[in-house]
């Protein structure tokens, strides 16, 4: 095909974002569709939406995604017309052609053409419905299901002519039919109806909003960070000019201008956040198809209750989430939730329920994922630990059932005896934690045995401004991010012990390793002989500890400055923040500097840090 | 048309001088952003000793080397005429600090003769040449080669922890 035109590019690249944006708006629907089969409104709904895409499809020539989106439009034709009822095998194969036409979509996304995809196995077994074919109740698989209908494929074109036009004359007819008549008994009525709804809503889509570059906003992001900064160093200098001479009419209206600068830059800081705020649902509207494919690979009964999702995130977090949130849902369902029939022996509904839940509490947004199966064994986790040598039988014993429920998050842990393809290979969980603290947040397991579990998230609303403690060390400002700050203690010199040379405290019977924070950095201690000092716990995973700081600075919004490729990876630093007078303040980043002691320990010859 | 061709054939640099001690080292004016005054530089720890810290070049923050360091040379008593100059080497910010910044040179081509390499060794992969003019010597220096043969330590660090 030709489709080496300049402008042709572009028109290509809108049809991929439109038609892969109404696709994953389709699964959605596809969903609600299986919970109440009936409903006439959401069949036309899917069936525009198809249908645009083949129209689209059409028109730039790709033959495959027409073809592929014609047989799934007119199965969804019989649908909404009550010649067929919609029955889990039907969806499968419905799911399985818009599966079918992503792939196209990111075929022709890359190569910016067609190329031969083998879409005879989903196109036949759709056709095969077409004609009234009964599938067996649980043949998943579409090659075995379409192995014997090449056949059918012959008289294909004839009858999809025959449903084409019969639609065209329903259109005509309906427009004369008044609107009050029964929506079952003439589904194309509404369908009229509904189409010039979606039609003026569309249009006013494309006046309002537009697609921007995210670099773009990423950039106007950072130069208001830049603003905000000038804005601090002025507001300074501003209160110094009012302390020396507080009389003056040029100072009196400096301050007014100055104070009107700070609310100006206030509410432009707000609406650049906003701009890259995305609603959660964004990333939950994946989870009700994944959540019906595992459960139906796993033969359990799931509901899927999604609260909150219009909660909106900065767009950073909504990417990091998606993937955590995954492992958390394969793990409740592998493992969480019962089969159907042990619930029902145990007196719990025969499905199980998922919530995933979305609220903004302050500056932090909580996501939380629960499920009513049988929870987590806390024996079990222990026991699988000691066996895979992650702790030992004496240290297992000590644990609180709190401390063994954060042992799933270690590198290696798993409790299933087999790994199966959904989990049990033992990384996930780990991969929940270091994605979760990557974005600055926490995780929180709440487990009750039998009843179910909780897992938590706290988000930070954005990731550009961060809240952090500042504190000095042998001379100098650090900021620690305060997400993993557990609390200040003033404490006392002779409170710290030391045990084979490292020191350690004991806090309300918590015994804890401390490190001086000027050791840490490499920095003679100049902390002077007092004897009183600040320990800061900071909480990484499932490790405490305290860090001896000389003095606490407080606590500020910063924003958060990569050092550059030339010293990125710097162990120890997370980055660096300028504060208000212009000067640099690095960033801690808590797990890269315990590695650097631990390595250090190591090499002294003594016990690594644990 | 003219008269780049004229400057293709007799190719004249253009560079920036700088002091360190007594030696007079240049770098490719193009390679240079700006020069800026010393200073304050927030000191990064677990970073390689030449490296002096990070500076904010207008809410930029970027790293800054200390050539003297670099050279393995003395530190300098004085630092009244100090400078940092910054380099951007395809995105890529970093200042130099140096002892003071004389002049900007053109230097002819014909002029600048290879670096004599007298230990064998690649050591002085980062001087690009010696420039002669009237009775000066000026090292002109590779700061690609310069930065990224730091880059070379750094992974052989990593790599070996004990070392």
């Amino acid at each position: 095909m030709a489709m080496d035109m300049e402008g042709m590019d572009d028109i290509i690249q809108d049809f991929i974002v439109e038609s892969s944006e109404s696709l994953d708006s389709l699964e959605q629907k596809f969903l609600e569709l299986e919970k109440s089969p009936g409903d006439v409104d959401l069949l036309n709904e899917v069936f525009r939406s198809i249908h645009t895409i083949k129209g689209a499809a059409g028109f730039l020539g790709f033959e495959q995604t027409v073809e592929v989106s014609h047989v799934t439009e007119d199965v969804l034709n019989r649908l909404r017309k009550g010649e067929m009822k919609l029955t889990p095998q039907i969806m499968d194969a419905i799911l399985q052609a818009v599966d079918l036409i992503k792939v196209l979509l990111k075929i022709i996304e890359e190569k910016k053409c067609e190329e031969k995809v083998d879409t005879a196995p989903v196109v036949n077994l759709l056709s095969f419905i077409l004609k009234g074919g009964e599938i067996p109740a649980d043949s998943v698989d579409v090659q075995e299901g379409a192995e014997g209908t090449d056949e059918v494929k012959a008289e294909e074109g004839a009858e999809e002519k025959g449903v084409d036009d019969k639609e065209g004359e329903n259109k005509d007819e309906d427009i004369a039919q008044p609107r009050e008549q029964s929506p079952s008994g003439t589904p194309a009525a509404q369908d009229a109806k509904e189409e010039k709804k979606s039609a003026t809503a569309r249009g006013r889509d494309k006046e309002y909003s537009i697609r921007v570059d995210i670099s773009r906003l990423d950039n106007v992001m950072n130069l208001v960070g830049e603003l905000v900064l000038a804005r601090n160093r002025l507001m300074r200098l501003g209160t110094k000019l009012n302390e020396w001479d507080h009389e003056n009419e040029m100072v009196v209206q400096m301050d007014e201008a100055i104070s009107q600068l700070n609310l100006v830059s206030t509410d432009l800081q707000l609406a650049v956040m906003k701009m890259r705020m995305q609603p959660v649902s964004k990333v939950f509207n994946r989870f009700p198809r994944m959540v019906r494919d595992l459960a139906r690979l796993k033969k359990k009964e799931v509901e899927l209750v999604i609260k909150g999702e219009e909660t909106e995130v900065d767009k950073s977090v909504i990417e990091e989430i998606g993937d955590p949130l995954v492992h958390i849902i394969r793990n409740s369902i592998d493992h969480g939730l019962e089969p159907p029939d042990e619930r029902v022996k145990q007196g719990k509904p025969r499905h199980g329920t998922i919530t995933l839940t979305a609220y903004q509490e302050g500056r932090n947004i909580f996501i939380t994922a629960e499920d009513d199966g049988k929870g987590i064994d806390v024996e079990r986790v222990k026991e699988s630990a000691v066996n895979k040598g992650l702790i030992s039988k004496e240290e297992a014993d000590k644990l609180t059932d709190k401390e063994a429920c954060d042992l799933i998050f270690m590198p290696g842990f798993s409790t299933a005896r087999e790994v199966s393809d959904i989990s049990g290979r033992g990384v996930g969980m780990d991969v929940v934690k270091t994605n979760i603290a990557k974005i600055n947040g926490s995780v929180i397991v709440d487990t009750r045995p039998g009843r179910g579990t909780c897992i938590t998230f706290r988000l930070p609303l954005t990731l550009a401004i961060i809240n952090a403690l500042t504190v000095e060390a042998g001379g100098e400002l650090y900021a620690i991010p305060l997400t993993t700050v557990m609390e200040n203690i003033r404490v006392n010199k002779n409170e710290i012990k030391t045990m084979n040379e490292r020191k350690i405290i004991n806090i309300r019977d918590n015994v804890l390793p401390v490190v001086s924070l000027d050791d840490l950095v490499g920095r003679a201690s100049v902390r002077s002989e007092s004897e009183w000092m600040y320990l800061v716990i900071v909480e990484l995973g499932d490790r405490r500890l305290g860090l001896l700081v000389d003095r606490l600075h407080g606590q500020e919004e910063i924003v958060m400055k990569s050092m550059g490729e030339y010293l990125k990876g710097t162990a120890g630093i997370a980055g660096a923040c300028v504060t208000g007078d212009g000067k640099v303040i690095l960033i801690l980043d808590m797990g890269g500097l315990l590695d650097v002691v631990r390595s250090r320990y190591s090499t002294a010859g003594n016990l690594a840090l644990k | 048309m003219d008269i780049e061709k004229e400057y293709d054939s007799k190719e004249v640099l253009q560079m920036v001088t700088f002091n360190l001690g007594n030696e007079e080292y240049s770098v490719d004016i193009l390679k240079v952003q700006e020069i800026i005054r010393l200073m304050e530089i927030t000191r990064v720890p677990n970073a390689a000793d030449f490296i002096d810290g990070v500076i904010n070049l207008r809410g930029k923050v970027i790293a800054v080397m200390d050539l003297r360091k670099r050279f393995g040379m003395a530190l300098a008593d004085d630092s009244s005429e100090a400078r940092i100059i910054v380099v951007d080497l395809d995105g890529l910010t970093i200042g130099l600090k140096v002892d003071a910044v004389s002049e900007v040179l053109r230097l002819p081509a014909e002029k600048v003769d290879p670096a004599p390499s007298l230990s064998g060794k690649s050591d002085s992969d980062y001087i690009q040449g010696i420039g002669k003019l009237d009775d000066r010597l000026i090292i002109l220096l590779n700061v690609e080669r310069l930065l990224s043969e730091h880059e070379k330590e750094t992974l052989n660090r990593v790599a070996d922890p004990a070392a």
